[in-house]
């Protein structure tokens, strides 16, 4: 049996006191695409939060594995190095920092956990530039502060060009689809299927089921007062879509 | 026009600056640089008097403390004449022990109309040790004239830095990234820019 990517058992995690997760287990192998909806407060990016490390949020009960690892004995940049991707809902601004400088020192960062050599200055360049193609950006890009001035769109298709660059074991897509038009979800749901290997998984957070249609999920789960109460197969999206939260 | 530069540095093994003192006649500008690395106290004073119609003045700086350091910069700047125009940003680090003051005085005569002054004086708290002083202080007596001044004391941004960690850049590095570029814009447009912030990462490295 192959071992899980993701493996969470019974977490329970509070921000400011109030507890969000409230028991929560989720299984994902390798190759999987997961789908995690539910409504509004449900717990969908506090779960994103915890798995990556956000300062503010204490778990206190229950245990995640990411690849055999306890997760919560790594920094958020060593669970980073170790192929943990989360595409943030809102991406931060770094007002002054330019994307190339950012991404060249997370990507020597990772490799150099790995036991690699930075990539040399041309092929780190030609790397960048490939991969803002990927997700139909200009070269100019790579010139700019980190989302400083990015259109909501421009900052969801950037997270998926460092996506690209780091090449995950668990991308995270949180609420990616949100605010987005079709085409900036066309260029998301491609660059994310594009991405997708046997050894690879993705968990995408949404209460739309739009995403949904360009990246059909082997899996969906709906999240609902911090625990999972339903998994199923994709029909459930349309069942949602139909009769929405109400019933589970 | 005539520009005349001064370049204040202040960093180990460097002799302390004199006070500086200039004027700017008409249609003349100043331009100085404030550089402060760590591991040096000392006081910087900087006069300038403007005294010609359409003369300017630039001041842009940063300091970078991270010891026990104890620097005091001061500026004057007085605008004495109609029509002249400074402009001054000076962004400051303190972390370890470092105590570091900012005064910052704007002093525009009665007849000085349509002066443009401007003051920022940024700062980074990088520990729970280290003190900032600023007093930013404006004297007008002039009517019909553009001045503003702002002082502002903070720490890193944790998101940034969390977004920067999650990403997998160390948390060391993303402090440096950070505190690098709010100090750097002081370098913008100088001859030996590429040497100064060579330093200054330097410098951070060892913070």
């Amino acid at each position: 049996m192959k071992t899980a990517i993701l493996d969470i058992k019974n977490l329970h995690a509070t921000v400011e006191g109030k507890e969000i997760l409230k028991g929560l287990d989720l299984t994902i192998l390798p190759g999987e695409v997961h789908a995690i909806m539910g409504p509004n407060g449900a717990g969908k990016s506090t779960l994103g939060a915890v798995l990556t490390g956000r300062p503010g949020y204490e778990v206190t009960e229950g245990t995640v594995l990411f690849c055999g690892r306890n997760i919560f004995e790594m920094s958020p940049e060593e669970r980073a190095w170790a192929g943990l991707f989360l595409s943030f809902q809102y991406p931060i601004e770094i007002p002054g920092v330019t994307y190339t400088n950012f991404i060249k020192a997370a990507l020597a960062a990772k490799r150099k956990a790995q036991g690699l050599e930075p990539l040399k200055g041309g092929d780190f360049l030609k790397l960048l530039k490939e991969k803002l193609a990927f997700v139909k950006m200009s070269p100019d890009f790579a010139k700019r502060e980190v989302n400083v001035g990015f259109s909501g769109g421009e900052k969801k298709r950037a997270e998926i060009f460092q996506m690209a660059m780091l090449e995950p074991t668990l991308s995270i897509l949180d609420e990616t689809d949100s605010g987005l038009d079709v085409d900036a979800l066309k260029i998301v749901a491609d660059g994310v299927k594009a991405l997708r290997t046997e050894e690879t998984s993705t968990i995408i957070i949404t209460h739309y089921h739009k995403l949904l249609e360009y990246i059909v999920p082997d899996v969906v789960h709906i999240l609902k007062g911090g625990r999972i109460v339903k998994t199923g197969t994709r029909e459930l999206v349309d069942i949602i879509e139909s009769d929405g939260f109400d019933k589970f | 026009m005539a520009t005349q530069t001064r370049i204040l540095v202040l960093a180990p093994g460097l002799a302390a600056p004199a006070p500086l003192a200039l004027s700017a006649g008409a249609g003349e500008s100043i331009d100085i640089r404030v550089l402060v690395f760590p591991e040096v106290s000392a006081n910087v004073d900087i006069k300038v008097d403007l005294t010609g119609e359409g003369a300017s003045l630039n001041i842009s700086g940063f300091y970078l403390c991270g010891a026990a350091e104890n620097v005091a910069i001061r500026t004057e700047v007085n605008h004495r004449v109609p029509r002249c125009r400074s402009n001054q940003v000076i962004n400051g680090v303190a972390g370890g022990q470092a105590k570091v003051a900012f005064y910052g005085k704007i002093v525009v005569a009665p007849d000085a109309v349509g002066t443009e002054a401007f003051q920022t004086n940024r700062n980074l708290l990088l520990s729970d040790a280290a003190v900032i002083d600023t007093k930013p202080q404006l004297e007008i007596y002039a009517d019909d004239v553009q001045c503003s001044h702002g002082a502002t004391v903070g720490k890193l941004d944790e998101m940034e830095l969390f977004y920067m960690r999650s990403r997998g850049v160390p948390l060391k590095e993303a402090r440096i990234m950070q505190i690098y570029s709010f100090l750097s814009p002081a370098l913008a447009g100088m001859e030996e820019a590429d040497k100064y912030s060579a330093l200054l990462e330097e410098a951070l490295r060892k913070i």
